[in-house]
């Protein structure tokens, strides 16, 4: 992205990218590790990190290689496309209230797997194709409701039409809880969005999808950030502004259909997250997803540890935690005294 | 003001003969007794009473059908304890209690989102809407899982519509409740409440969880007794104090400052409107939980079928009482013996609509 298009025309990369990404690295090790440590079971620390040194016990190495890592590697799969999806879909709809969960996008994907469940499918492969199709299909609907286009619309609007959207599938998938109690029993638990119990087929079968999304956001940065100084500009500079949005919608797809496939729908984190980013490194759309590639990831592994630990020996669900974490940010951005319009 | 006008003496009516000279306005009918007269819009109460036979009709469909179909007659035969047993027991003890339960909780929303959207100048600013249904459901559900809290389900919805009312608006600075702002903190406020009701709801075995399911959906079928009884005294007190907030409230749909150059007391009287408006949904949710869309679509069809002189207060209770009542027999009926919430199909309903809404140009406007 900009490393590979520093010609000459580039600002040049900017200081503060180079000394936060560093920082966000060592952050991002540091959740990892403690992702890895910490658990709500019986084992500590300390026979965990017995095992990464090589020589723990059977049942730490069980927990750990099996329950923990997996765990930790889908938090960060997870993270990266929330964060990722999030920072698009907030360049494309030059809003920065545009969140996967708030726009009804995750409620799309969640939507569509619940009516795959219900009507009888099980594998976890077609579940992903399921919910992009699913996200597809909410990301189309709420952009055409608020007419994402219109450059002096109230940002706000967008997000009342996703929670309009989002409280009608919801009111949708109840429908289908009452007609079937054995789907009611999976679907209920995979609806509150959460990382426990997930196996690596799952990260698997996304890999590719998400793969293939982070390729389309690395070719369209360049263009998003035209487009962020207007259509005309962008159109002057030899972008296809249509051609941009539709790629954007594709890949916001394709990660929220993937992250939402694997653990629920999980709501703020693509708020949360460009928030911090731009807070971190300014609007540049091209910086900002640079820095969603380690912010993504820490905020769900931590929100994820936290979960683990707070209610010990249960578990709390992560859409919870990051509810809890993202409304304060979603009212402090509305609070200020000009809504910042992207 | 310029010096010139202020000193020009304006020729006063003489009081006393005034009221009988003077002819009402168009579209209006004139009840004069003695000094006092009263205006009455003639399009008001001419919708009033439609809604009024509509709810009528649609009550006694409610009465006669359901798994055991009666006729008009029977229904009305059992009402009131005479002919078959069954039927009475049918109609008296289950249907007619569900009914007013049905038109008090319609009323209520659909009256209290009235009121707000327009103190708000917002169609969308409904009780619902701005979280407080959700802060309800979220204390009538810890008190159902039993949070160490003695209160009873129905006395914590209260507390929660309340505590979610406070916070949104202190959330969104003080007391400046007008645009968007005001509403997405509501939404906030509303998500972080949903997420204390999905905590709890993690945290408790399936039987309580289920225990607690009405809460979550909003459903006519597990009113409390009281709790009817307590809604009904406070519709009785709130709904006249509605009407005597109707001028007032019909001034403020202009701006702040108008509103204040005509003699309205802001920061009073929308104190007023607030409270009332936050009792009466606490009242509503206590009874039914969460049917908020109700307070957005009954103002809606009492707003289409008005004229925008005044504020349809009247007519939004009614048409509430509609919409509740009909969603409710649509739920009974629709996948018989399986019966949905009435929450359910208000949402359903009611999601599209405000997605219509929405969509539409004009969607700043109040009326």
């Amino acid at each position: 992205m900009s490393k590979a298009a520093s010609v000459n025309i580039e600002p040049r990369p900017s200081a503060g990218l180079s000394r936060v990404m560093p920082m966000l690295s060592g952050l991002l090790a540091l959740a990892v590790l403690a992702s890895l440590l910490w658990g709500a079971g019986e084992v500590g620390p300390a026979r965990a990190l017995a095992v990464l040194a090589g020589h723990g016990d059977s049942e730490a190495r069980f927990v750990v290689e099996t329950l923990r890592l997996p765990r930790t590697l889908i938090g960060i799969a997870v993270g990266l496309s929330l964060g990722v999806a999030g920072a698009l879909l907030q360049a494309v709809s030059r809003n920065p209230l545009a969140e996967p969960g708030l726009l009804g996008v995750s409620a799309g994907a969640a939507f569509a797997v619940a009516v795959a469940l219900w009507l009888g499918a099980s594998a976890a492969t077609l579940r992903v194709a399921v919910a992009q199709v699913g996200a597809l299909g909410g990301c189309l609907a709420v952009m055409s409701v608020a007419r994402l286009r219109g450059p002096g619309d109230d940002p706000v609007r967008l997000v009342l039409a996703g929670a309009a959207f989002s409280a009608l599938l919801a009111s949708l998938t109840s429908l289908l809880l009452l007609f079937d109690q054995r789907t009611a029993d999976e679907i209920r638990f995979w609806v509150v969005g959460s990382l426990a119990g997930r196996r690596l087929d799952d990260l698997a079968a996304v890999l590719p999808s998400l793969g293939l999304a982070l390729v389309v956001t690395a070719l369209i940065a360049r263009p998003l950030a035209a487009l962020a100084l207007g259509e005309r500009v962008a159109s002057g500079l030899g972008h296809r502004p249509g051609r941009v949005r539709a790629l954007v919608v594709i890949a916001v797809a394709l990660l929220v259909g993937a992250a939402t496939a694997i653990a629920g729908p999980i709501a703020f984190v693509g708020l949360v997250v460009p928030f911090a980013a731009r807070a971190l490194a300014g609007p540049d759309i091209r910086r900002t997803l640079w820095l969603c590639l380690p912010l993504g990831p820490l905020m769900v592994l931590a929100a994820d540890v936290v979960s683990r630990r707070v209610v010990a020996p249960s578990e709390l669900p992560l859409g919870v935690l990051t509810a809890l974490v993202g409304a304060p940010v979603l009212v402090a951005v509305v609070r200020a005294r000009r809504l910042p319009t992207l | 003001m310029s010096e010139t006008l202020m000193s020009e003496p304006l020729p006063m009516p003489a009081r006393a003969d005034a009221p009988r000279r003077v002819a009402p306005p168009p579209g209006y009918w004139r009840l004069a007794w003695g000094e006092r007269h009263l205006l009455i819009e003639r399009r008001a109460l001419i919708v009033s009473l439609l809604l009024l036979g509509l709810l009528t009709a649609s009550s006694l469909a409610y009465l006669c059908l359901g798994q055991q179909v009666l006729s008009p007659a029977g229904a009305w035969a059992a009402l009131k304890g005479e002919g078959d047993p069954l039927a009475g027991f049918l109609v008296r003890e289950l249907r007619f209690p569900r009914l007013l339960a049905a038109w008090l909780t319609g009323a209520a929303f659909a009256l209290a989102g009235c009121l707000m959207q327009t103190l708000a100048r917002n169609r969308l600013a409904t009780p619902g809407i701005i979280g407080i249904d959700n802060g309800a459901t979220a204390f009538a559900v810890a008190s159902v899982v039993g949070l160490g809290v003695s209160l009873a389900p129905p006395a914590m919805a209260l507390v929660g519509a309340a505590t979610a009312a406070a916070v949104t608006f202190g959330v969104a600075s003080g007391g400046d409740t007008r645009g968007y702002r005001f509403i997405v903190a509501g939404i906030g406020v509303g998500a972080v409440f949903g997420a204390v009701t999905q905590l709890l709801l993690a945290r408790v075995d399936i039987d309580t969880a289920n225990q607690a399911y009405p809460w979550t959906v909003g459903t006519l079928n597990a009113r409390p007794g009281g709790a009817v009884a307590v809604l009904g005294i406070g519709l009785a007190l709130g709904w006249p104090l509605a009407m005597a907030l109707a001028r007032p409230l019909s001034l403020m749909r202009f701006s702040d400052a108008v509103a204040r150059g005509l003699g309205v007391g802001l920061r009073r009287r929308r104190a007023q409107i607030l409270g009332l408006s936050v009792l009466l949904t606490a009242l509503a949710v206590a009874v039914a939980g969460p049917v908020g869309m109700v307070g957005l679509i009954g103002p809606e069809i009492a707003r289409s079928l008005s004229t925008s002189r005044g504020v349809p207060l009247t007519a939004s209770a009614l048409a509430g009482a509609l919409v509740m009542v009909l969603a409710d027999l649509t739920g009974r009926l629709l996948l018989a013996p399986i019966e949905l919430p009435v929450g359910i199909v208000t949402a359903v309903v009611g999601g599209p609509w405000l997605l219509w809404i929405l969509m539409r140009p004009t969607h700043r406007r109040v009326s």
